[in-house]
């Protein structure tokens, strides 16, 4: 609600850039935000589960279950569920309402990603190491697994020309493909799973065959992630190229002919003079921005998706980072170091303005000649100015009604929130939580000066201290 | 009484005189005392006081007037009673006194369910998280504590303002409190590692009111340097002062409802309606009739938007409607300044406290009105 106050300038920013703040507790190997955007969950190496509350940079959770390193972590529409994927073979689904496991999943190799379905936290599907994707379906006491292949489809006979002498020739090693992301599309109706053979995948999910498959790369696709908005894909593949696919609409009638699907790579992007590898991407939730971390660097790159230019290099820590999350509402990423497992955040800088002080004072660009207004020092009386004022009182208002009320949540957003639980256990680990990063600084400076003048150089000051 | 038991609210804000009597005389140990005697059930009296103002101006229009009687008086408290809320699930009524001590009574039947004392000044200010499960308290001994009802513990001190904490409140989610101070700052704090997370140099007086907007996304902060300042939770700016020639010092400030509108309080025994997003912010409604020129009162809206609530110098409570702006009753039964008022977040209920150390309940007798669980 605070989008109709706030200063004009400051809302048009649409990518993070500065360094604001870091957070410390365990090493973290993934980090993810919830869709509402006010907590952030975290996969730790040492297994640990912690959720940290973005607003308050505060522990808001921890969850131990898995006994090895946390690979993925995904939240339920509402925020309510989270589901853990690890290194130690389990998937755990978590209750946020008392923290407790919901279900836990084995499986007999570890497990690389895992995503809940949008709609239906009871199922999800799961890339596991060294085999095909699995759907999962824990609706009932037993849980339901459903083997989904890797291989792509194979094109109707003679149907396409071109492609048809390069399935066969690379028969033989599709047949080794994997896949290692499995996403779902917005609706909730298809799956879109990428394999170390460039190959994407969409499979129906009710029906589990896979119905469209296409081939963007021929190297292994790392990551793929999926806009908030649904609309736009980005593929992290291991030649150095990370690729931008628009959503192609997918509906129940489209299945009639899964062959017409426009599946194209709508941009590259890449490194051409330090030819960088790309640790982890990710769009921001509108899909007009992505952003990626480097391998054996410290920046996050981030470009607009409309020309596909580079706008912005991140800088701050001084380690490789891995995981980056855009938040859901804000110009703010994450990003996992790798070496610490610390979580670094960038967002934006918003200076103070001043009129919003002083209302009664203006700020002026120049110089302006004073006129005195016609009425300015006529006598009048004040009781009598008094009474008018408070007849003209007669404006209908509204203090309940939800109508017209800029930036409130969606419905669907809004239905659970998370219980502050007050004795999370903290004691028991040796580092403790620590926020490093000028938001602690300029507010201790503000106390002191009172005055937001000049923050700049202090602030850079801090950001170097704080990426030491 | 030793010298640091003073209390923010309970004394005049700008003459800081102590206007409290040392015991009043309906003091009664409660702890020792039958509940069922201790207070005073007045249920079956129709309080002669009680009147109703019709202002010379005929019913207006769809103002249906309200006939709030009083249900229970609750004592205990050995001083005057500096605030009282009842909890967001309507349970309970939680009152904070200069007594140091922080009382939560059951809403139904006005049984005592806890006394949390660990403060070692008065207290001045009550909040209730948002499940109803935790207080916090703001105290003139510079800290703010949080208990928990179940166990009656306290869980967490807040330290870090210089100066007796005047009032706060929580935020929607139940995970920052904010909080303003005489020391002139305003801190927002994580409750669940009681870090202060920021301080805004809000004002150059006395902070007397702080608010969350329903969304949690503002912070309203009020001054006795006659400000209305409205914050952003998350950066910590300020994103516009509201100001009125010749304003006088502002004692509560909250956020309506629905959070499109501001309501304050000021010295010169009025309250006013702000619409803080038009230019410059308007001032839409004033409502006058009371007396409030000394103390920080509370005021509350009705759970329905339609009436405004406060507390008067004159003893009494006062009901506006919010439209017409007219009086619609004036509450009386205590016996010295009303401080604090709050309204049941579901039925039509009212419980006020002031200076007089007693806690009272009263109902909306009107028909068709909802208040019919109290026996």
């Amino acid at each position: 609600m605070n989008l109709s106050l706030a200063d004009p300038f400051s809302l048009s920013q649409d990518y993070p850039e500065v360094f604001s703040h870091s957070l410390h507790y365990g090493h973290s190997s993934c980090v993810v935000f919830n869709r509402r955007g006010d907590l952030l969950a975290s996969g730790r190496h040492d297994g640990t589960v912690v959720l940290f509350d973005v607003e308050t940079g505060g522990l808001a959770r921890i969850m131990r279950g898995h006994t090895r390193s946390v690979q993925s972590v995904s939240w339920s529409r509402d925020g309510r569920y989270l589901l853990s994927a690890s290194l130690d073979c389990k998937c755990i689904l978590w209750d946020l309402e008392d923290g407790s496991r919901k279900r836990v999943v084995r499986f007999e190799a570890a497990v690389y990603y895992a995503e809940l379905h949008p709609f239906n936290y009871e199922l999800f599907a799961a890339a596991i190491h060294e085999d095909f994707p699995y759907l999962i379906d824990i609706s009932n006491p037993r849980t339901v697994r459903n083997k989904l292949s890797s291989l792509p489809r194979k094109s109707p006979t003679g149907s396409d020309e071109d492609e048809t002498p390069a399935i066969t020739k690379a028969a033989a090693q599709e047949a080794k493909a994997l896949t290692l992301s499995t996403l779902f599309d917005s609706t909730g109706q298809f799956l879109i799973c990428a394999t170390t053979r460039g190959w994407v995948n969409i499979v129906h999910v009710a029906t589990q065959s896979t119905i469209f498959s296409t081939r963007i790369t021929k190297s292994a696709i790392v990551t793929a992630r999926l806009s908030l908005s649904g609309r736009s894909l980005i593929f992290n593949s291991r030649d150095r190229i990370l690729r931008s696919v628009h959503m192609p609409p997918l509906t129940d009638e489209d299945i009639e002919d899964p062959s017409d699907i426009l599946f194209e790579v709508e941009h590259t992007y890449q490194d051409l003079v330090n030819r960088l590898y790309w640790n982890h991407c990710d769009i921001s939730p509108t899909g007009e921005y992505i952003c990626a971390s480097t391998y054996m660097n410290h920046d996050v790159y981030i470009w607009e998706t409309n020309k596909g230019s580079l706008v912005k290099i991140l800088e701050g820590p001084k380690e490789e980072l891995g995981f980056v999350d855009w938040h859901p509402t804000r110009p703010m990423i994450v990003a996992s170091g790798l070496e610490t497992g610390r979580i670094y955040i960038w967002a934006t800088n918003n200076p103070q303005r001043w009129s919003a002080l002083a209302p009664d004072f203006q700020e002026l660009e120049e110089n302006v000649e004073y006129v005195e207004k016609e009425d300015e020092f006529d006598y009048k009386d004040r009781a009598e100015m008094t009474k008018a004022r408070l007849d003209r009182e007669d404006e209908e208002v509204d203090l309940v009604g939800m109508d017209d009320v800029p930036g409130d949540l969606r419905d669907d957003e809004k239905r659970w929130t998370m219980p502050v639980l007050l004795d999370i256990e903290e004691s028991s680990e040796d580092d403790d939580v620590k926020i490093v990063g000028p938001t602690a600084a300029t507010s201790q400076k503000k106390k002191k000066k009172g005055e937001s003048a000049g923050g700049a150089d202090e602030k850079k000051g801090k950001k170097r201290k704080a990426g030491d | 009484m030793d010298p640091i038991d003073t209390n923010g609210r309970l004394s005049p804000p700008l003459k800081r005189q102590r206007t409290v009597s040392p015991s009043p005389p309906l003091y009664r140990e409660t702890q020792a005392f039958d509940t069922s005697t201790a207070r005073v059930a007045v249920s079956s009296l129709r309080s002669p006081q009680t009147q109703s103002l019709t202002n010379g101006v005929g019913p207006r229009k769809q103002s249906s007037r309200t006939n709030y009687r009083l249900k229970l008086t609750l004592t205990g408290h050995k001083r005057g009673v500096s605030s009282v809320k009842f909890s967001p699930d309507g349970k309970w009524i939680a009152s904070a006194s200069a007594d140091k001590t922080l009382r939560v009574w059951d809403a139904r039947n006005g049984d005592l369910e806890q006394i949390f004392e660990a403060h070692t000044a008065g207290i001045s200010d009550v909040a209730w998280s948002p499940d109803s499960k935790t207080l916090a308290t703001a105290s003139d001994d510079k800290t703010i504590r949080l208990w928990e009802l179940k166990s009656g513990r306290m869980i967490r001190i807040l330290k870090g303002h210089h100066n007796y904490v005047y009032c706060l409140n929580f935020n929607p989610q139940g995970n920052m409190i904010v909080s303003g101070s005489y020391d002139e700052a305003v801190r927002i704090w994580d409750i669940r590692s009681g870090n202060c997370q920021k301080t805004l140099p809000a004002h150059q007086d006395p902070v007397s009111g702080v608010d969350f907007i329903r969304d949690g996304t503002m912070i309203a902060s009020c001054s006795h340097d006659k400000l209305i300042r409205i914050w952003d939770t998350n950066t910590g700016q300020c994103l516009k002062t509201l100001v009125e020639e010749e304003l006088p010092p502002v004692s509560c400030v909250r956020f309506s409802p629905n959070g499109k509108y501001i309501l304050a309080s000021t010295l010169d025994s009025s309250i006013r309606l702000w619409d803080y997003l038009r230019d410059g912010g308007k001032v839409l409604k004033t409502y006058l009739g009371h007396v409030n020129t000394k103390y920080s009162i509370f005021s509350a809206f009705s759970n329905d938007g339609k009436y405004i609530f406060s507390g008067s110098e004159d003893a009494a409570i006062y009901v506006w409607d919010v439209q017409t702006k007219e009086v619609l009753q004036v509450l009386r039964s205590h016996e010295d300044v009303v401080l604090g008022v709050s309204a049941h977040p579901t039925e039509n209920l009212l419980v006020s406290c002031g200076l007089d150390g007693t806690v009272k309940i009263w109902a909306d007798e009107r028909e068709g009105s909802s208040s019919t669980t109290i026996p």
